[in-house]
C-alpha cells in the first residue's frame, strides 16, 4: 500500500516535473525529459504490480501478502518504501487516503494544461481531466472517467479556455484502437506514453467494473492513472 | 592545499547570471577561462614568479572578460536559446596569440585573444588624437615608431560555427591534430574544421527513426589526447563508445563499448538515471578514462570493456536519499571530473561545498571544502567529513546538514602542477599545493 502510494507520489511528481521544464529558459531538454519518463516508468511497473497483486488479494480474499508482495517487486530505497514492515492489509488503506492521492494529484495535472502552445499540439484532450475532480475530495469510482472526458467537452467556453485541444476527437479514436501511437513529434517521452495508452486504453474502454469493488479507493487509481495519460502525451 | 585566491562578480541582476557554468586550463597552465550563465567568458592569467615576491607568484589576475554569446530567440520553434556557456576549449598555442572555442547550447565560437603593448606614433597624416591633419601643415615627412602602451587584451571572434546543432550542445573536443574539432549534442557529433563554419561533417548520430524509440542520448564527449582518429561518447544509460573515425565516416558503430552490468541489488527507481554518465575525461597518458555519473568515479582502461579498473565513491551517503534528491532536482546535477597532471590523483565536485580528491595509488581520498573562511590567502585547507550515523567526531558535519544549494559541478587541474580550479556557484576558487611546488 505505501509502496503503491510512494510510486503513484513519483509519478505525479515526474509529470509535475515534465510540465516545469517546458517553461524552462533554452527549451525543452531531451536528456531531462528522458529521465523524467524512465522514473515515471519504473514507478509505474511497480504501482501496477502493486496493484495487481493487490486486486489478486482482494478476488482471493484478505490474506497474508507480505511474502508475495516482498518478493514481487524490485527491492526499493528505504526513502520510497515508506515502511520497511511488511505491507498492511489491504482493508486498512484508507478510503480518505485513496480519496486523497486523487485530490492531491488532479491539480497537477490540471496546471499542464495550461501549458500554452510552443508544443505541438499532439496530444489528445487533457483538459478532459480538469473539470471534475475540482472540489470533489472523492469522486464516485464508476464515473471518474467517464465524467472526465464528457465535462471538458460540455463545458461552454472551453474551447476559447484552451481547456480541450482540437485533438479531443484523436484521443477516443486511440482510446476505440488502443494501438494507435501518439503523433510522431519530437516528443521525448513518447515510447512511455505509447505504453501507458496502450495498457490503459482498456481500462478506460471497459468503464466501471462490475461486480462488488474491493475497495472504493481503487478506481480513484484507475482515473488518476487516465489523467497521467493525457497529461503525458500531451507533450 | 592553501587557500589562494578568490574572485567572485557580482551580480546585479541578482537572478545568478554569474553562475560560472565552465571552467578550464589552457594547455601551458597559464591562462585559465570561466564561462558563466550570462554568456560572459572571463580570462585569468597567471603571474610570473619572481624571485623578489616569492608570496606573490603563480597568482591568477583577470587578464580579459569578454560577452561570448547573447540570448537569442529560435523563431521557428518559439524557443529561447540561453546564452549559457556550456563548455571552453583551448586550442593549442600556434603563434602569440591564444585561441579558444566557446559554446553555448547551439553555437560554437572561435575566439581569438591577443595583446596589444605597443602602438604606432608620428603618422604623417594624422595627428595623435586620429584627426587628420591640415595637409599644408605637413612640411617634413616621418616614419611612424612604436612606442610602448599599457598593456591592452583584445578579443576578437573569429568564426562563428551556426545551425550544426537541433538538439542542446553538451560537449566540445579539439583534435590533436590542431585542425578539427567536434561537437556532441544529445543526439549527434558534429566534425568541424576550424577554418570551414559554412559545413560540418556528422559522424554520430543515435536519433532512432522513431523519437518513440528513444532510449539513451549522448551526454558526453572527447578526442584521445594522441590519437587524432579516436574519440569517446559517454551515454545516459552508463555506457563508453570508443569510435575510430578510420573505419567509416558514419562511426554509429563503436570500436569498444564499455560498460559495466548493473548491481542488481542497487536497483531503485532512480538506478537508470543516477548510472548517466556526466562526464568523461581521458588521462594525459591516453591509457585510461575517467567518468562521473552521480555517485561515484570510475577509472577505464582503454583496453577492458567489461568494467572499470577503478571505481571510488563520491558520496554514498546519498543513495538513500535519492528520493528527496529527485524531489529538488538535485539528482539530475551534471558533476564534472578531473585528473591531474601526472594521471595519479582524480578530483571532482560533490555537494555543501565540497569537493573530493582520489589518490589512484595510496587509494586515500580526501574531502575538501571550497569557501571563504577556510580559502583566506596562504590559508591550509582542512580534511572535512561527513558522517553518516555512528560515532561523530568533531567538525563533522552530517549528511541531513548537506547544503544541497551549494554545488561544485565545475573543477580544472592545471595541466602540469598542483593547482586547482573550483567553480563553486558564482565563486572561483583557486587552490594551489605549496608543498609539493617548486617554490620552496
Amino acid at each position: 500500500m505505501e509502496v503503491q502510494k510512494e510510486a503513484q507520489r513519483i509519478m505525479t511528481l515526474s509529470v509535475w516535473k515534465m510540465y516545469n521544464s517546458r517553461l524552462q529558459r533554452g527549451g525543452l531538454r531531451l536528456h531531462r525529459s528522458l529521465q523524467l519518463s524512465l522514473v515515471m516508468r519504473s514507478a509505474r511497473e511497480v504501482y501496477l504490480s502493486a496493484k495487481l497483486e493487490e486486486d489478486e488479494e482482494g478476488r482471493l480474499g484478505p490474506q497474508p501478502c507480505l511474502g508475495e508482495e516482498g518478493a514481487g517487486q524490485p527491492p526499493l530505497q528505504p526513502a520510497a518504501a515508506a515502511s520497511p514492515g511488511p505491507p498492511a492489509p489491504e482493508e486498512r488503506a484508507a478510503p480518505a487516503d485513496r480519496g486523497n492521492a486523487p485530490g492531491a494529484v488532479d491539480p497537477e495535472p490540471m496546471e499542464t494544461q495550461d501549458s500554452s502552445g510552443d508544443a505541438p499540439p499532439a496530444a489528445p484532450a487533457p483538459g478532459a481531466g480538469r473539470r471534475p475532480a475540482r472540489g470533489v475530495s472523492l469522486p464516485p469510482p464508476a464515473k471518474a472517467s467517464r465524467k472526465r472526458r464528457s465535462s471538458s467537452l460540455d463545458k461552454p467556453g472551453a474551447a476559447e479556455a484552451g481547456l480541450v485541444p482540437t485533438k479531443k476527437a484523436r484521443l477516443e479514436a486511440e482510446e476505440e484502437e488502443g494501438e494507435r501511437q501518439p503523433q510522431g513529434q519530437d516528443g521525448p517521452f513518447p515510447s512511455l506514453a505509447k505504453v501507458l495508452q496502450t495498457r490503459f486504453s482498456g481500462m478506460l474502454r471497459g468503464g466501471p467494473p462490475k461486480g462488488p469493488e474491493p475497495t472504493p479507493g481503487c478506481r480513484p487509481g484507475d482515473g488518476v492513472l487516465s489523467i497521467l495519460v493525457r497529461a503525458v502525451v500531451a507533450f | 592545499m592553501e587557500g589562494e585566491s578568490i574572485y567572485e562578480v557580482d551580480s546585479e541582476d541578482g537572478v545568478g547570471a554569474d553562475i560560472i557554468s565552465t571552467v578550464e586550463f589552457n594547455h601551458t597552465g597559464e591562462l585559465l577561462a570561466t564561462g558563466d550563465k550570462g554568456g560572459r567568458v572571463v580570462i585569468f592569467q597567471r603571474e610570473p614568479e619572481s624571485k623578489n615576491e616569492p608570496y606573490i607568484q603563480g597568482e591568477y589576475n583577470v587578464y580579459s572578460t569578454f560577452q561570448s554569446h547573447e540570448p537569442e530567440f529560435d523563431y521557428l520553434k518559439s524557443l529561447e536559446i540561453e546564452e549559457k556557456i556550456n563548455k571552453i576549449k583551448w586550442l593549442p598555442q600556434q603563434n602569440a596569440a591564444h585561441s579558444l572555442l566557446s559554446t553555448n547550447d547551439k553555437t560554437i565560437k572561435l575566439w581569438k585573444v591577443t595583446e596589444r603593448d605597443k602602438r604606432p606614433e608620428g603618422y604623417n597624416l594624422k595627428d595623435e588624437e586620429g584627426k587628420l591633419k591640415d595637409l599644408s601643415t605637413v612640411t617634413s615627412l616621418q616614419v611612424p615608431v612604436l612606442k610602448p602602451m599599457d598593456l591592452m587584451v583584445e578579443v576578437t571572434p573569429r568564426r562563428i560555427f551556426a545551425n550544426g546543432h537541433t538538439y542542446h550542445v553538451n560537449s566540445i573536443s579539439v583534435n590533436s591534430d590542431c585542425e578539427t574539432y567536434m561537437s556532441a549534442d544529445d543526439l549527434r557529433i558534429n566534425l568541424w574544421h576550424l577554418a570551414i563554419t559554412d559545413r560540418s561533417f556528422n559522424i554520430v548520430d543515435i536519433k532512432p527513426a522513431n523519437m518513440e524509440d528513444l532510449t539513451e542520448v549522448i551526454t558526453a564527449s572527447e578526442f584521445h589526447p594522441h590519437h587524432c582518429n579516436l574519440f569517446v561518447y559517454s551515454s545516459s544509460k552508463g555506457s563508453l563508445r570508443l569510435c575510430d573515425m578510420r573505419a567509416s565516416a558514419l562511426c554509429d558503430k563503436h570500436s569498444k563499448l564499455f560498460e559495466e552490468p548493473e548491481d542488481p541489488s542497487n536497483r531503485s527507481f532512480f538506478s537508470e538515471i543516477i548510472s548517466s554518465v556526466s562526464d568523461v575525461k581521458f588521462s594525459h597518458s591516453g591509457r585510461y578514462m575517467l567518468t562521473r555519473d552521480y555517485l561515484t568515479v570510475k577509472v577505464w582502461d582503454l583496453n577492458m570493456e567489461t568494467k572499470p579498473i577503478e571505481t571510488y565513491q563520491v558520496h554514498d551517503y546519498l543513495r538513500s536519499k535519492l528520493c528527496s534528491l529527485y524531489e529538488n532536482d538535485c539528482i539530475f546535477d551534471k558533476f564534472e571530473c578531473a585528473w591531474n597532471g601526472s594521471d595519479s590523483v582524480i578530483m571532482t565536485g560533490a555537494y555543501n561545498n565540497f569537493f573530493r580528491m582520489f589518490d589512484r595509488n595510496t587509494k586515500r581520498d580526501v574531502t575538501l571544502e571550497a569557501s571563504r573562511e577556510s580559502s583566506k590567502p596562504r590559508a591550509i585547507l582542512k580534511p572535512r567529513r561527513v558522517c553518516v550515523g555512528g560515532k561523530r567526531r568533531k567538525d563533522d558535519i552530517s549528511v541531513d546538514s548537506l547544503d544541497f544549494t551549494k554545488k561544485i559541478l565545475h573543477t580544472a587541474w592545471h595541466p602540469t602542477e598542483n593547482i586547482i580550479a573550483i567553480a563553486a556557484t558564482n565563486n572561483l576558487y583557486i587552490f594551489q599545493d605549496k608543498v609539493n611546488s617548486e617554490m620552496h
